[in-house]
C-alpha cells in the first residue's frame, strides 16, 4: 500500500510540476483532473436548435483548457466575465490540462464520448481530433464568428483536414516565433539591428560580432539555441528549413520533402551558427525555459521564441514574472532574417472546438462565439500574452511595440500540414532532430553535410511510412 | 493409482475446502473487498490490455475502440519480424540502456543500503537523526527528482562546477544530458533516490538477527568479515532476495526520472537515455500505435514473468523456510 500512496503523492506532485508544457507559462494549473459533469438542459439537447427557453435554462458549461496564462482557469474565467454577467443562466466550469497529459485525457474523452463542452486543441491536433470522431463540424456556423477573412491563412488551414472543405475548430490565439534582442549588447558590438535581421548572411555576420562582447562585466553568446531536450525541437528547426525553400510535404501530402537540397541547406544554416561557435554550447542540453531564462540574465544576445516572453518581461517577478531581470528592459523584436527564398516563421497556437459528446452544444456555440469577438480576443491577448487570433486585430495600429514585431513575422507564417498523422509524424521528426543536435554538441560523431542529410534521410524514411498508412 | 483413490481424494480435498472456508468464513469475507477491488483495477484493465494488443487499434480506430477490428496476433507478428513497426523504432538502445540501468541500479542500490544500514546498526550518538536524514532521498518525489537533477546535471550546473572547477577532475566540461554520458545522469539519481528504502528494510531486518549469534562467533574467533558473510548474508538472504526481485521490477519499469529530466517527456532523452518504458510510451502514444504498444506490453509482462519464475526457482528454499 506504501507504493499506492506514493503513486498518488507523486501524482499530485507532478501535475503542479509538469504544466510547463508547450510554453512558458507556469502557475497554478488547475486541479489537472476531468471534470466531467455536465448538467444537461433538457430543451437545449432535445431540440438541437437553441430554441427561445435555452437563452434563459440554467446550463452548467465545461471547458477544457491548457495552461495558456500565468492563472489560466481565473484569467479565462476573467476573459468570459462579461458574457457570464450577461447571461445569469451560464455556470461555466474550467477544467486546466497541462500539455505533457491532455493528449491522452483528450483522446479518452473522444473515444468515450465523457468530455467537456468546450475543447481547446492545439492547432496540430485538431486534423487528428476530428479524422477521430472526437469534435463537431461546425462549417454551416462560420458566419458567426467571421469566417476565413478574419484569421491569417496559416491559423484557418488548422481548422480543417487537409483536402476537405470540413471545419472543425475556430482559431483562438497564435504562436508564432520572431528574434529576441539583447540592444545593450548590439550597441556594445556597434552592429544596427535594422540591418542585422535582414538575411541570412547578415544575421550570421551580426552574430559573430556580437559574440564575446562583455555586459556587465560578463562575456555574452550571440545566440541561446536549445537542443533537444526541449518540446520545441521540431518548431525551431522547419522556420529554417522553409527560409530555405525546403517544405515538410510535397504539395499534395503524400510524399516527403524536408530531406531534400533545400531543406539540408536550412539545417545546416541553423545548426552551423551553433557548429561555428555563435552558440554556447552548454545551452544545447536546456529546455526553452531555460534559454528564455538565460537570454534574460545577459548570457546570450540573441533568441527565437514566442510572444511570450515579452509578457513575462512586463510581469513582476512576485507574480511569476521576469521583470526584475537584466534583459527585462534591454529586449526588442524582430521577425527572422530572410533565407534564400524568403521570410518564414512557424505558426501555432490554439483553436477552440464544440465536443462531440457534449449536451449543450449551442449553448457551448454560443461561448466560443463570444471567445471570438475583438474584444474577448483582445482581452485574452492582453491577460496571455498570446498573439490574438483576429486578424483585424492582429493588423490593428494599436498593437504595441513588441506584438507590432510579432505581427509582422505572422505574414510570413506557415504551419504544418493539417493531416490527421501530425502528431506520430512530429513524434518521429522530435527524435531524429534531437540526433541532429547530439551532432552538433559532438557527442555523436562527426558534424558535416553528409551526416545531417543521413540523419534527416532516416526522418524521411520514418515519416514517409506515417503518412502512407 | 486407482481411479477410486482419486475420486476418493477430490471429494476429500472438496469436503476440507469446504469444511475450510466453513471456519474461516469471517477471514473469507474479509478478503472479498480486495479481491473485488484487485479484480477491477488490476487485472480487468490487464484483460482489457491483453484484447487490446490483437486489435487494430490506431487514430483513426481508437474512437471504436474495444470494437476495433480483431486481427488476431498481427501486432505480435509484426512487433517480431517488422522492422517498420513503428514500436520497433529506436527499441534497440532503449533495451541495452534498461538492461544496464537495472542491472547497475539494482546492485548498488542493494549494496549500498545493506552497507549503510550495518553502519546504523551500531549504537552512536544521534543516530535517530541520521536515520531519518538519510531517508530525506526517498522522501523527494522522483519527478522532482528528474527536474533537480536535470539542473545540476547541466553544463554549467553544479556537477560539473564541482568536478571540474573544484577538483580538477576533468580538463573540460562534459555534456551529461546529450550523448553517452546519459546513461550515468540517469543511473546516479535513481541510486540516490532508491538506496535509503533498502536500508531501512535491511535495517529493520538486522535488528531481528539476535546479538547471542555474533557473540558466539566472535568467542569462536570469527573475525567481522566472516561474520558477514557466515551470518549476516545467510541470515539476509530472504529479505534480500525479496529486495532483490522489487529493485529488478522497479528499474526495469522505470519512467519518471527520465520523463521529466528529458522536456517533461515531450524531448528524446537519446540513445543513451532512453528506457524501456519511455521508449513504449513515447512510441505507442506518440505514433498512436496502441495495439501494437498493448502487445509489446503484454511480451514485456511475459518476459518478466520468466524472470521472476527464474528468481523463484533461485530462491525457493530461501522463501519457504521463512
Amino acid at each position: 500500500m506504501r507504493n499506492k500512496k506514493w503513486t498518488v503523492f507523486s501524482t499530485v506532485m507532478a501535475s503542479t510540476l509538469l504544466l510547463a508544457g508547450c510554453g512558458s507559462n507556469s502557475g497554478n494549473g488547475g486541479d489537472g483532473q476531468a471534470a466531467a459533469t455536465t448538467s444537461a438542459s433538457p430543451s437545449a439537447s432535445a431540440s438541437g436548435q437553441a430554441s427561445p427557453s435555452a437563452q434563459t435554462d440554467p446550463v452548467t458549461l465545461s471547458a477544457w483548457i491548457m495552461p495558456n496564462s500565468p492563472k489560466p482557469d481565473a484569467d479565462f474565467l476573467k476573459v468570459m466575465d462579461p458574457y457570464l454577467k450577461e447571461h445569469p443562466n451560464v455556470t461555466l466550469k474550467v477544467t486546466v490540462l497541462d500539455w505533457g497529459s491532455a493528449w491522452t485525457k483528450i483522446t479518452t474523452a473522444a473515444t468515450s464520448g465523457e468530455g467537456p463542452d468546450i475543447l481547446q486543441l492545439g492547432t496540430t491536433w485538431v486534423p487528428a481530433i476530428a479524422s477521430m470522431g472526437g469534435i463537431d463540424k461546425i462549417t454551416d456556423k462560420m458566419g458567426d464568428v467571421g469566417g476565413e477573412a478574419s484569421y491569417l491563412p496559416a491559423s484557418w488551414n488548422t481548422t480543417k483536414i487537409e483536402g476537405k472543405e470540413d471545419i472543425y475548430g475556430v482559431p483562438w490565439f497564435v504562436d508564432a516565433r520572431a528574434i529576441y534582442y539583447n540592444k545593450e549588447a548590439f550597441k556594445a558590438a556597434n552592429v544596427d539591428p535594422a540591418e542585422a535581421f535582414k538575411t541570412w548572411d547578415s544575421f550570421k555576420s551580426a552574430l559573430e560580432k556580437v559574440n564575446g562582447v562583455t555586459l556587465d562585466g560578463k562575456k555574452v553568446a550571440a545566440l541561446g539555441v536549445p537542443g533537444k531536450n526541449d518540446w520545441n525541437v521540431v518548431h525551431n528547426i522547419f522556420p529554417w528549413i522553409w527560409a530555405a525553400g525546403g517544405d515538410v510535404l510535397s504539395a499534395d501530402h503524400k510524399s516527403v520533402t524536408f530531406n531534400d537540397d533545400k531543406g539540408v541547406d536550412g539545417v545546416m544554416y541553423y545548426t552551423g551558427l551553433a557548429n561555428e561557435g555563435l552558440v554556447d554550447k552548454s545551452s544545447l542540453e536546456k529546455n526553452s525555459s531555460q534559454i528564455e531564462s538565460d537570454f534574460g540574465d545577459g548570457k546570450s544576445a540573441v533568441i527565437i521564441t514566442g510572444p511570450w516572453l515579452a509578457k513575462n518581461f512586463a510581469t513582476p517577478s512576485k507574480a511569476g514574472g521576469m521583470d526584475d531581470k537584466a534583459a527585462a528592459k534591454q529586449f526588442a523584436i524582430s521577425p527572422l532574417p530572410a533565407g534564400p527564398s524568403g521570410q518564414s516563421t512557424f505558426i501555432g497556437g490554439s483553436d477552440l472546438t464544440v465536443f462531440k459528446g457534449s449536451k449543450n452544444k449551442d449553448a457551448a456555440w454560443e461561448v466560443i462565439k463570444y471567445l471570438s469577438t475583438v474584444e474577448a480576443q483582445q482581452a485574452y491577448a492582453d491577460i496571455s500574452g498570446q498573439l490574438p487570433a483576429n486578424k483585424n486585430l492582429i493588423e490593428s495600429p494599436d498593437l504595441d511595440a513588441n506584438m507590432k514585431a510579432f505581427a509582422e513575422a505572422t505574414k510570413y507564417g506557415k504551419s504544418y500540414p493539417s493531416i490527421p498523422q501530425w502528431g506520430p509524424t512530429e513524434t518521429a521528426l522530435q527524435k531524429h532532430f534531437a540526433n541532429i543536435w547530439d551532432i552538433v554538441a559532438g557527442v555523436k560523431g562527426k558534424y558535416d553535410r553528409d551526416s545531417i542529410q543521413k540523419e534527416m534521410n532516416d526522418a524521411a524514411s520514418e515519416v514517409n511510412s506515417i503518412i502512407k498508412q | 493409482m486407482q481411479p477410486d483413490n482419486v475420486t476418493k481424494r477430490k471429494a476429500n480435498s472438496y469436503t476440507s475446502l469446504q469444511k475450510s472456508f466453513r471456519t474461516n468464513r469471517f477471514a473469507y469475507m474479509l478478503i472479498v473487498p480486495t479481491l473485488l477491488f484487485m479484480l477491477l483495477v488490476h487485472f480487468l484493465p490487464m484483460a482489457q490490455g491483453i484484447v487490446m494488443s490483437m486489435l487494430k487499434l490506431n487514430q483513426f480506430t481508437l474512437a471504436q475502440y474495444l470494437r476495433a477490428p480483431f486481427i488476431g496476433f498481427d501486432n505480435y507478428k509484426s512487433l517480431l519480424f517488422d522492422e517498420s513497426n513503428p514500436i520497433r523504432q529506436g527499441m534497440g538502445f532503449a533495451v541495452r540502456n534498461t538492461v544496464i540501468y537495472t542491472i547497475v541500479v539494482t546492485f548498488l542500490v542493494l549494496a549500498w543500503g545493506l552497507l549503510v544500514a550495518m553502519l546504523m546498526n551500531r549504537p552512536f550518538p544521534g543516530r535517530g537523526i541520521a536515520r531519518t536524514a538519510m531517508l530525506l532521498p526517498w522522501v523527494v518525489p522522483s519527478y522532482v527528482v528528474g527536474v533537480l537533477w536535470g539542473f545540476m546535471w547541466q553544463r554549467d550546473g553544479i556537477i560539473n562546477y564541482i568536478l571540474v572547477d573544484l577538483l580538477h577532475l576533468m580538463g573540460e566540461k562534459p555534456f551529461w544530458l546529450i550523448g553517452h554520458n546519459t546513461i550515468w545522469a540517469i543511473i546516479i539519481p535513481t541510486i540516490w533516490r532508491g538506496w535509503p528504502f533498502l536500508m531501512v528494510v535491511f535495517l529493520a531486518a538486522l535488528q531481528t538477527i539476535p546479538e547471542d549469534i555474533y557473540e558466539a562467533a566472535r568467542i569462536d574467533g570469527a573475525h567481522k568479515l566472516r561474520q558477514f558473510v557466515h551470518i549476516t548474508l545467510p541470515l539476509l538472504k530472504p529479505v534480500i532476495a525479496v529486495q532483490l526481485l522489487f529493485q529488478f521490477i522497479n528499474n526495469v519499469y522505470s519512467y519518471n526520472i527520465v520523463s521529466t529530466m528529458f522536456g517533461n517527456g515531450a524531448g528524446y532523452p537519446g540513445e543513451w537515455g532512453d528506457l524501456l518504458m519511455t521508449a513504449l510510451t513515447r512510441q505507442s502514444f506518440g505514433y498512436w500505435a496502441f495495439g501494437s504498444g498493448s502487445a509489446a506490453s503484454f511480451l514485456l509482462m511475459v518476459v518478466m514473468l520468466v524472470f521472476v519464475g527464474i528468481w523463484y526457482r533461485t530462491f525457493r528454499s530461501e522463501l519457504n523456510s521463512q
